[in-house]
């Protein structure tokens, strides 16, 4: 590019600007007032429990916008070894990490026989599937702490799946998860072309081979999006593990930050409150800034089909 | 061929063996016995629960907290979806047609589209937490600080019972906006721009703009919003039972019908009630789903 | 997330239609019976040195509520004792501040702990644990030599109370270990550098208010304005002080009119004016930490609590603060209890659970913890009286604990006590909910009264909920 084309470039890109400065108005001006307040109602809170995550006690309890004095960095370590959030970090990311792709594994097998292999009693399975996106998981909670509570019980594998174990809510995050991520791929699936499968077929290819390596790859949007809405859905829940883990060291990251926020009245350590919620906000705020655009259009395209 | 459909039969039933299995037992089976349960006096832990019949849904109509909190998520359910859907819709507009000659998006909407969605990326327990703080009755409040040192009296935003459930719903519209903004600019994305250009030619201003060309096309959208944000208001539990006072209070004027489910059951032991509290939310909700697809034209999944 | 639920109504209903289907196929796991205590397999030959038959290497896990006097007592003083004794039993320990979050399920689930300090603002309703079995019966350990002494038995080394208070379904399955003494609490300086008087009577009180409001120094009172439970205890206490001790006995038995009674009115009506004229700003939005920390900082000079007190804000008291206590002072002039009348009630309660798999080493637990030396020492530590006859005689102690032992000698036989909050839960989230109301003034005293005659008289007609009585 010479400097002669940057230079038209800026030049009617300030034209342009003019332009619509001229034909908006006010009106553009109240445009971008309405969406730089509702920034700022998103943002604003975001910042103070940054700002008061470095902040002393008495500071915090003093005037709620005065800055720290100085940058009380241990509030972090207080947070991550005293109350135990970088335990409740790893937890979630063990549990998270199994169960979505557990979800996405078995999901998807399921949603791709249902999606393109008629049989007898294919409709029936694939509603009871989807009739569970109505059910208020309230309902189940009851009997589904004892279903768990019996499944430790089992010879061998008992121990592992329990209450109190990551296996065993991931098995649940994994059942929960079905209704929405068979909905979701088998209308995915229904869409992809048949030709290639049949060919492969032809060629003497399983029908496991065909999934995992025609199918599969050609599903990538529709699973890409479901994976994102499970990997959010999944980290965000908080009734079932409060219900399924009790005991401290096995317990998630939202169970923990609600803890902490009854703990800090008792032990009135308010400042490694704030940093534990620095903690729990900023990793997702940057993964999310990093990959906005398939989180979002993942997001969106899942809610719209 | 025999062995063909014998093998594809095969692979039918290993990939479904082990998604129908799981479902069943962890997801299937727990709704059916919560309908038994429902009709026992089940305290937890008595291996054999007496069967009282329809006991406790007798005693549910008389149980007035339960009554406030039903009221609550019904108000929830219609405020929820008509406020967040407002401002999203308006945001949405914004971004994507309020640009030059209003049909092209405004500078910085990508930036604007981004921070709007932060909220919703955040878990709902640490939202709680997070507002908790935000609404601190005194001047270590990040809202009542300034208002204090204005001179206006400190806002009970969670201690004052005729404040409190409006904070709730508040933080609720705060988290859910984003997501709304985005979904509606991919609906507004796939409307062709010439629409817009042919309305403007025809001399609509931003007004007409709005209601005679955009909201049309969005109505699909707009009304799956409005089925989420129901279901949304329908099973509200983590806000209430973290941000709230007394879980639900002060005085049950924020609790819903999830947070009495879960307090009957783990505070007071009462598994069989509160199953029953579990089986009218569940009508509730089915009901809700049955209505919003009879009113919506969209009658079958598509595929 | 949300989830979406489109589908026709149609497909709906036949999917609802198939689930009983599938159901019968699914695992059955509603009330499964529980896995049998192991304990009950091979019981442990009792002798003098061992009267409960503690088994010699069976663990035992203990949970501590970490709220006012934290762990430390736990780890630092009864769990070495104990171990100085039984050196292969492991002893797990853990603590929570949210005793019922953590614990029900496991009670729920057939494999509950041995040792639990079932106490804070979410312990574990008792009453549903009696009525489920869960409670282990201590007569055992009542009857069984004390600690310190062969001759004589654990059940005259702790106050007659303690074995009435928990005491469920006539069996003694609650132990109170803390004795705490509610009150209004103040500091000693403040009153002292500012000539303010102990009120003896409710008119005094009421005046004291008003010199302090009107000395502009700090807020005459406040409570732990998000907890009202700290609130409907003066109230009550007062109540029985004005009608005598029937009025509690009344309530806690869920007799008709008994929250409407005369007595209740005066006190409900008593507090409602405070509430109205004297609370410190902002009071109803704070926590009890907070609260108290103000009048650590001396911005309000009273506030209602229980001897647990001083060594809760052992971190934010200034060192001359010396907190200080008082009765409820005389409202009517013809009040049935005298002045000085206390509401005393065996707190930090300790509990066995039954079907856990090793009893008997709890209640030996328990038994260490009643020995002289465990008790003195805790005292000490957490600056608390505990329910241990002459414990902490020859220690030193703090103002607080000083002021409170000298109250508690004063009232003598005139101390009264409530149970309904602990028997039945939905009653004291009623009591919580309408104390706050009343306290704003948004409820009068006497709707306050009617809404929890409501709900007491809600609980006696409902045949699922198990009823207790006292005398």
């Amino acid at each position: 590019m010479t400097t002669v084309t940057s230079w038209t470039a800026a030049n009617s890109r300030r034209l342009a600007r003019e332009e619509r400065r001229r034909r908006l108005g006010p009106l553009g001006v109240l445009t971008h007032v309405a969406l730089l307040i509702w920034t700022l109602l998103v943002m604003v809170p975001i910042l103070w429990t940054f700002l008061a995550s470095v902040k002393s006690e008495d500071e915090i309890f003093g005037d709620a916008w005065s800055l720290p004095a100085t940058l009380r960095w241990d509030n972090f370590a207080r947070a991550w070894e005293q109350a135990h959030i970088g335990q409740y970090m790893l937890n979630s990311v063990i549990v998270v990490a199994f169960s979505t792709f557990g979800t996405m594994l078995v999901g998807s097998m399921a949603a791709y026989v249902l999606a393109r292999y008629p049989f007898r009693g294919n409709r029936a399975i694939y509603l009871l599937f989807v009739s569970g996106l109505a059910f208020p998981v309230y309902l189940a909670l009851t009997p589904l702490f004892f279903v768990v509570q019996n499944l430790g019980n089992l010879p061998v594998i008992g121990p592992f799946i329990g209450l109190n174990t990551h296996a065993g809510i991931v098995l649940v995050y994994i059942a929960y998860s079905m209704p929405f991520t068979v909905f979701f791929l088998s209308a995915f699936f229904r869409t992809l072309p048949t030709a290639v499968g049949e060919a492969a077929m032809v060629d003497g290819a399983s029908h496991t081979r065909v999934f995992f390596q025609i199918m599969l790859p050609m599903a990538r949007p529709g699973i890409i999006s479901i994976t994102i809405f499970n990997i959010l859905g999944q980290w965000n829940q908080y009734q079932l593990p409060l219900v399924l883990l009790q005991e401290r060291d096995k317990w998630v990251l939202t169970q923990g930050i609600s803890d902490v926020s009854t703990a800090a009245g008792y032990d009135q350590d308010w400042s490694a409150l704030f940093a534990a919620l620095t903690i729990a906000i900023l990793p997702m705020l940057v993964v999310y800034t990093l990959f906005q655009r398939q989180i979002q259009s993942g997001l969106t395209s899942g809610a719209l089909k | 061929m025999i062995f063909n459909r014998y093998r594809r039969g095969l692979f039918i039933i290993s990939f479904l063996a082990a998604p129908v299995m799981l479902y069943l037992v962890y997801v299937i089976s727990p709704y059916l016995q919560a309908f038994y349960i429902a009709m026992t006096d089940w305290r937890g832990v008595t291996a054999t629960p007496t069967f009282i019949g329809l006991d406790n849904f007798v005693r549910l109509f008389g149980d007035e907290t339960f009554w406030k909190a039903v009221t609550h998520n019904v108000l929830l359910l219609v405020l929820l979806p008509l406020i967040t859907i407002v401002i999203a819709l308006f945001f949405a507009f914004l971004l994507n047609v309020g640009g030059a000659q209003g049909v092209t998006g405004i500078r910085g909407s990508k930036i604007y589209r981004v921070v709007f969605f932060f909220p919703q990326v955040l878990a709902v327990a640490v939202v709680a937490v997070l507002f908790q703080q935000v609404f601190r009755p005194d001047g270590s409040g990040m809202l009542n600080g300034p208002l204090m040192a204005l001179g206006v009296s400190p806002i009970g935003f969670l201690s004052d019972p005729q404040v409190a459930f409006w904070s709730v719903l508040g933080v609720m519209v705060w988290q859910a906006v984003g997501f709304y903004v985005v979904l509606f600019s991919a609906g507004l994305a796939s409307i062709p721009r010439d629409m817009f250009e042919a309305a403007q030619i025809d001399g609509a201003g931003r007004m007409s703009l709005f209601f005679r060309v955009t909201l049309p096309l969005l109505w699909d959208t707009v009304q799956v919003a409005w089925v989420y944000l129901g279901i949304l208001a329908l099973d509200v539990f983590a806000i209430v039972w973290v941000m709230t006072d007394q879980h639900g209070g002060p005085d049950w004027s924020t609790t819903v019908m999830a947070a009495e489910i879960y307090r009957n059951a783990f505070q007071y032991s009462r598994f069989g009630y509160a199953s029953a509290l579990g089986v009218v939310m569940f009508v509730f909700t089915v009901g809700f789903a049955i209505l919003s697809l009879r009113l919506s034209r969209r009658e079958r999944i598509e595929y | 997330m949300p989830h979406t639920p489109h589908i026709s109504r149609r497909e709906l209903l036949r999917g609802a239609a198939l689930v009983p289907v599938a159901g019968a196929l699914a695992a059955c796991a509603t009330p499964a019976a529980p896995p049998a205590a192991t304990s009950s397999s091979a019981p442990v030959a009792t002798s003098a040195a061992n009267p409960l038959g503690v088994p010699a290497d069976k663990p035992l896990e203990v949970w501590i509520f970490d709220g006012g006097f934290g762990q430390d007592y736990a780890t630092g003083i009864h769990q070495p004792l104990f171990k100085s004794k039984y050196p292969n039993v492991e002893i797990k320990h853990n603590s929570t501040k949210e005793i019922t979050k953590v614990l029900q399920p496991r009670f729920a689930g057939g494999n509950p702990p041995e040792v639990i300090d079932n106490s804070g603002a979410n312990f574990m309703d008792f009453g549903a644990l009696a009525q489920d079995s869960q409670l282990q019966d201590l007569t055992a350990l009542l009857d069984a030599p004390s600690w310190d002494d062969p001759n004589t038995k654990v059940r005259d080394t702790i106050d007659q109370s303690v074995i009435d208070i928990g005491t469920y379904d006539g069996k003694f399955s609650v132990l109170g270990y803390v004795n705490y003494i509610h009150g209004i609490w103040y500091s000693q300086k403040a009153f002292r550098d500012n000539q303010w008087q102990i009120p003896k009577t409710w008119d005094e009180f009421l005046a004291l208010c008003e010199t302090i409001k009107k000395s502009g120094k700090m807020a005459p009172f406040t409570y732990a304005g998000k907890f009202p439970q700290y609130l409907y205890e003066p109230l009550l206490t007062m109540a029985a002080k004005i009608g005598g001790n029937e009025v509690l006995v009344n309530i806690d038995n869920l007799e008709d009119g008994a929250w409407t009674a005369e007595p209740m009115k005066t006190a409900a009506t008593a507090w409602a004016e405070v509430g109205a004229k004297y609370l410190m700003q902002g009071t109803t939005g704070l926590d009890h930490i907070q609260t108290q920390t103000a009048q650590n900082k001396y911005r309000v000079a009273m506030l209602p609590s229980g001897s647990w007190l001083e060594n809760e804000q052992k971190s934010t008291t200034p060192a001359d603060f010396e907190y200080g206590m008082f009765p409820i002072p005389d409202v009517t002039g013809s009040d049935k209890l005298p002045y000085g009348t206390l509401h005393t009630q065996p707190g930090e309660n300790f509990i066995v659970s039954a079907k856990s798999p090793n009893p008997q080493a709890g209640m030996e637990y328990l038994r260490a913890m009643l020995s002289k030396k465990a008790a003195g020492d805790f005292s000490e530590l957490v600056r608390t009286l505990t329910v241990v006859k002459g414990a902490s005689e020859g220690r030193k102690n703090s103002p607080g604990v000083e002021s409170a032992s000298k109250a508690i000698t004063e009232a003598g036989a005139n101390v009264v006590y409530y149970r309904w909050n602990n028997w039945y839960g939905p009653l004291k989230d009623e009591g919580v909910a309408a104390t706050g109301e009343l306290m704003a003034g948004r409820l009068s005293p006497d709707k306050y009264l009617e809404r929890m005659q409501k709900k007491a008289d809600e609980i006696k007609n409902d045949s699922s909920i198990k009823k207790y009585q006292r005398s």
